[in-house]
């Protein structure tokens, strides 16, 4: 039975494939549009769970957010560092993280903060810096500019490429780390006394070309602050750089409660919630969503139709054959089964090969996703991935069963 | 033996056929001859259980077929009749063997295919599609699928009625040779094949043609 049913469908190739291509768009779009949703919220819950606060200069929440959990986008600017050292006295504080970020290496963004920030991360070679311009890099960043423990890095001023050359003081990479496909492949990573130190070098440079530096916009150089002011104290300067942001876990949603109220009335600082930052953001992703969600439905809608239309002719230029068969005395529960096979092959052929699909697509997608630090897992499974993969198999196999009993009713024989 | 009684068909456009007895003898030939609408078609189609008179019984091996369901009717028809059909049946985007292998769905053994094929001279056709074959070879797959069941009795319908006649003539005799021992019983309007059948009926006479409800 099954061999006469593939038969029967190789001899329809051209109209099972037009089905299967149908079937499996729709029910790719729909699969992929959760999937990808379902990741993205989880990826930024988990990303921003970590820290109850960052503090930052004041401006846009959504840029220190995301500037700190996912290094896109410039700093807003600097804060003093005494923010730092005020927080680590603070018994309400469990961690405190300071960020900064200003310069680059061929484009790649080097971030300034403390080992703790790196906690959870493995190393893939070598160990943790421990002194300043020592440096560990993302598994991307070595994998594409070929460099090894050892190599030295000369950076350059600003976040993209062309900036000046502090070819005084190069970073020795000390560490690589393992690849994780987030964010976190794409950085370099040093303690902030070589990011403070380095602008030491450059300014002092950059003093001997010129006396009459302009002030620069966020993030263009978020450390020279201090450093064009006090270039009379190296040492105090290389201690006390200033900050992009300051990531803080609390000991307690009190003391978390307390501290942002204190720092919140400052008016020079911005205090966010990372997790309530990323849930606004994610709510225009939701309402993006909402309307991929509406269009798979339409799809699915509008596929249901030209299914059931597609079987409806299909099962009409096969009446001829049905009569065929009945004549020379095959059973009409025989020639329902064939039928029903057939769809469902087809039904399951096309729900396969859209799950397939939606995985490639998640590859695919994995690598802009990674840049805002989140992670595609092309294994995982959502329940309602399964519902609508069903959903898919019951619209391919229903318009068949409902024909064929129909046929049934009129014994098919004389059509 | 196959024993039409009494039988009357009516027919949806309010005309019916009532035919006289007739008695078909096991393991011989029938040539039933006729003008068009005497009802030749429609006794093959009885006699396969394709069509039900409304009145009168059809007994084949002394059992009444008029009384069996549609599903008894099939089950017999695929067992025991082999019904060559005037347009052939064929499916013409399935090859020679396929169109064969239908039988299967049935559980039908179709183990003499090759057997049956060479005997008709088209064994060589075996995997071509249908639709590339000449009328003389599509009448020819149609008697392979109708005799390689092995049945009792084998119904054709005009089986030479799309050919030329020394095509026809050689299809017959090919028949014939095959439906040896079993009852054939077929329709056509040749009488210069009457020749080679035990007996040939005037359908003329045995119904009297159509007449109006």
């Amino acid at each position: 039975m099954f061999k006469f049913a593939f038969k029967n469908m190789a001899i329809k190739k051209a109209k099972i494939i037009l089905i299967v291509i149908s079937i499996v768009i729709s029910a790719c779009v729909g699969i992929l549009a959760y999937n990808v949703f379902e990741q993205v919220d989880s990826g930024f819950k988990t990303t921003a769970a970590y820290y109850d606060m960052i503090i930052g200069p004041s401006g846009s929440s959504t840029q220190l957010a995301m500037n700190t959990m996912f290094f896109t986008d410039k700093p807003l600017g600097t804060i003093s560092y005494e923010y730092v050292e005020e927080l680590q006295k603070d018994t309400r504080v469990n961690k405190v993280v300071p960020f900064t970020m200003g310069d680059s290496y061929n484009g790649v963004k080097i971030v300034g903060t403390t080992a703790d920030f790196l906690e959870g991360k493995e190393l893939d070679e070598g160990e943790m810096y421990s002194e300043k311009f020592q440096c560990v890099i993302g598994s991307a960043v070595a994998e594409k500019y070929g460099l090894t423990l050892g190599s030295a890095l000369v950076t350059s001023h600003g976040l993209t490429e062309g900036g000046h050359a502090h070819e005084g003081s190069p970073l020795t990479v000390v560490g690589i780390l393992a690849a994780t496909k987030t964010a976190y492949d794409n950085v370099i990573f040093t303690p902030c006394e070589t990011v403070w130190a380095t602008h030491s070098h450059s300014d002092e440079e950059s003093e001997e070309e010129s006396h009459t530096q302009e002030q620069e916009e966020p993030g263009q150089h978020a450390h020279t602050d201090e450093a064009s002011h006090s270039d009379t104290n190296d040492d105090t300067h290389e201690e006390h750089g200033e900050v992009c942001a300051i990531l803080v876990k609390s000991k307690s949603f009190n003391a978390y409660s307390q501290l942002s109220a204190e720092y919140g009335e400052n008016s020079k600082l911005l205090v966010i919630n990372p997790s309530e930052v990323l849930r606004e953001v994610l709510e225009n992703v939701d309402m993006s969503t909402q309307i991929v969600y509406a269009l798979c439905i339409i799809i699915l809608i509008m596929n249901i139709f030209i299914i059931s239309v597609i079987t409806l002719l299909n099962m009409y230029d096969s009446k001829k054959e049905i009569a065929l068969m009945r004549l020379i005395g095959i059973g009409m529960n025989k020639i329902n089964f064939v039928y029903i096979i057939q769809n469902g092959i087809i039904g399951f052929v096309s729900t396969v090969l859209a799950f397939v699909c939606s995985r490639l697509c998640l590859m695919l997608m994995g690598g802009y996703v990674a840049s805002m630090g989140i992670v595609l897992d092309i294994t995982k499974i959502y329940p309602l991935e399964i519902a609508i993969m069903a959903v898919v198999f019951v619209i391919s196999v229903l318009p068949t069963v409902v024909c064929t009993l129909n046929m049934s009713k009129k014994d098919g024989i004389n059509e | 033996m196959i024993k039409v009684k009494n039988v009357s068909k009516q027919f949806a456009n309010e005309t019916a056929i009532d035919y006289s007895d007739i008695t078909f003898e096991k393991g011989k030939s029938y040539m039933l001859l006729g003008a068009s609408g005497c009802g030749k078609s429609t006794l093959l189609n009885m006699i396969a259980g394709i069509l039900s008179p409304e009145r009168g019984s059809i007994e084949i091996a002394g059992e009444d077929m008029t009384g069996k369901s549609q599903k008894e009717k099939d089950k017999f028809r695929i067992q025991k009749i082999g019904y060559i059909f005037q347009d052939f049946k064929l499916i013409p985007e399935m090859t020679v063997a396929d169109n064969i292998a239908i039988l299967r769905l049935e559980r039908v053994d179709i183990s003499d295919t090759d057997k049956v094929l060479d005997s008709l001279g088209i064994l060589d056709k075996k995997n071509k599609k249908v639709k590339h074959l000449s009328g003389g070879e599509k009448q020819r797959v149609a008697i392979a699928r109708a005799i390689v069941k092995k049945p009792e009795i084998i119904l054709a319908d005009e089986p030479t009625g799309n050919l030329n006649f020394a095509i026809g003539e050689a299809v017959i005799k090919q028949l014939i040779e095959v439906s040896e021992g079993k009852t054939l019983i077929a329709v056509t309007h040749d009488e210069r094949l009457g020749k080679y059948f035990d007996h040939i009926i005037d359908m003329n006479q045995v119904t009297g043609g159509r007449r109006d409800v």
